[in-house]
């Protein structure tokens, strides 16, 4: 009888502990659907971070890396500079690429072709994105977060 | 056979059930055809220690945005003119590339992006444009629509660079390792100073199967 109830207790740890995470390739990720916001920072891979709402258990989040600050400012020339401070919360060290979509007031996407920006960010530690615009009006980000292939 | 009312009560649920699960998702999470087509900023199916095309369009892309942003080059009321070419693009590294293609990309994605800020002197055309010049002198054909000028531009900057890189290799696994690193240097082309400077340097590792043409 406690040989039963104990495998039954395990069985449901396993099973409650299996499901208090979604797959990186579950379609109910928040991040498959979310509106495209500006002044963003979002991770494109799922791997390294997700969040959703609608789990067995509710909602939840994993993440191996995360976005510790980020924001713009204006170059001397102009342009604008924008910077994400990305904190690795692994023993491992990880290797991105990130780049960089700018837009204008309307939400237009304008300025050269976003390029990814190979980065390691050392295990546990934070390491920084920097990119810059072309041209010189006032714009909107988003940067993209991925692992690299 | 006939089945009872609470088998047949199961077997309905269990069929909603299943229907209404393959209905739940609206995304069709799966890969689309295999083409031979690829993004060539990103890393490709063949890929080696060398500079490849995803390093080309990350180096020149951080090159353009980096000088957009100095103030002697993209901030002077004149905009100056510039030289962007082959001439003093040096490869010393056991990379094979051909250097064209990284001072044909800066200069093209800089004369698009800088709009009038920066203006491009295209000296490996100076024969083809002389050529021109003598034709419209010797008034074997007119004038043009633009302008004369007593001669062409001459230029306040011109870039110089180099590509150099350090090779290991572990004779056990036969892994090879490179670290690259391509320098630009933009020389003012009276007083011989340098304004500006750019720096890339990547490593790769991996077993060097790959061959580069």
């Amino acid at each position: 009888m406690i040989r039963t109830l104990i495998a039954i207790t395990a069985a449901t740890t396993l099973l409650v502990a299996g499901c208090t995470s979604l797959p990186s390739d579950s379609t109910r990720l928040e991040g498959r659907t979310a509106p495209v916001e500006y002044n963003t920072v979002v991770f494109t891979d799922y791997d390294l971070s997700r969040t959703w709402t609608q789990g067995i258990l509710g909602s939840g989040q994993t993440y191996r890396l995360s976005v510790e600050n980020h924001g713009r400012r204006r170059t001397e020339t102009g342009t604008t500079e924008v910077y994400a401070v990305l904190r690795n919360h692994t023993d491992f060290d990880y290797r991105i690429e990130a780049r960089t979509q700018f837009f204008d007031e309307d939400g237009v996407p304008v300025d050269a072709k976003p390029v990814w920006q190979r980065s390691t960010i050392p295990a546990n530690s934070v390491s920084a994105y920097k990119t810059l615009s072309t041209g010189t009006q006032s714009l909107q980000y988003r940067v993209e977060v991925r692992e690299l292939e | 056979m006939k089945m009872d009312t609470k088998t047949c009560l199961f077997t309905a649920v269990a069929a909603t059930t299943l229907l209404l699960t393959g209905c739940a998702g609206q995304i069709d999470n799966t890969r689309g055809k295999a083409t031979v087509y690829e993004d060539a900023s990103t890393t490709g199916r063949v890929g080696g220690v060398g500079i490849e095309s995803q390093d080309i369009v990350a180096v020149t892309d951080e090159m353009m945005r980096d000088m957009l942003a100095n103030r002697m080059l993209a901030g002077r009321d004149i905009p100056p003119r510039i030289i962007i070419d082959n001439e003093y693009m040096r490869n010393e590294s056991s990379s094979v590339v051909n250097t064209n293609m990284l001072t044909d990309r800066l200069r093209i994605e800089l004369n698009r992006a800088s709009n009038g800020r920066m203006i491009f002197v295209g000296r490996e055309y100076a024969a083809m444009v002389q050529k021109e010049r003598d034709l419209k002198r010797d008034g074997a054909v007119d004038g043009g629509t633009i302008r004369e000028t007593a001669a062409q531009a001459g230029a306040d900057y011109r870039l110089a660079g180099r590509i150099t890189s350090l090779d290991a290799a572990d004779r056990s696994d036969g892994t090879q390792s490179r670290y690259s690193q391509i320098s630009f240097e933009m020389v003012d082309m009276e007083l011989g100073t340098i304004i500006w400077s750019g720096l890339y340097e990547m490593r790769k590792a991996g077993r060097d199967d790959v061959v580069y043409r």
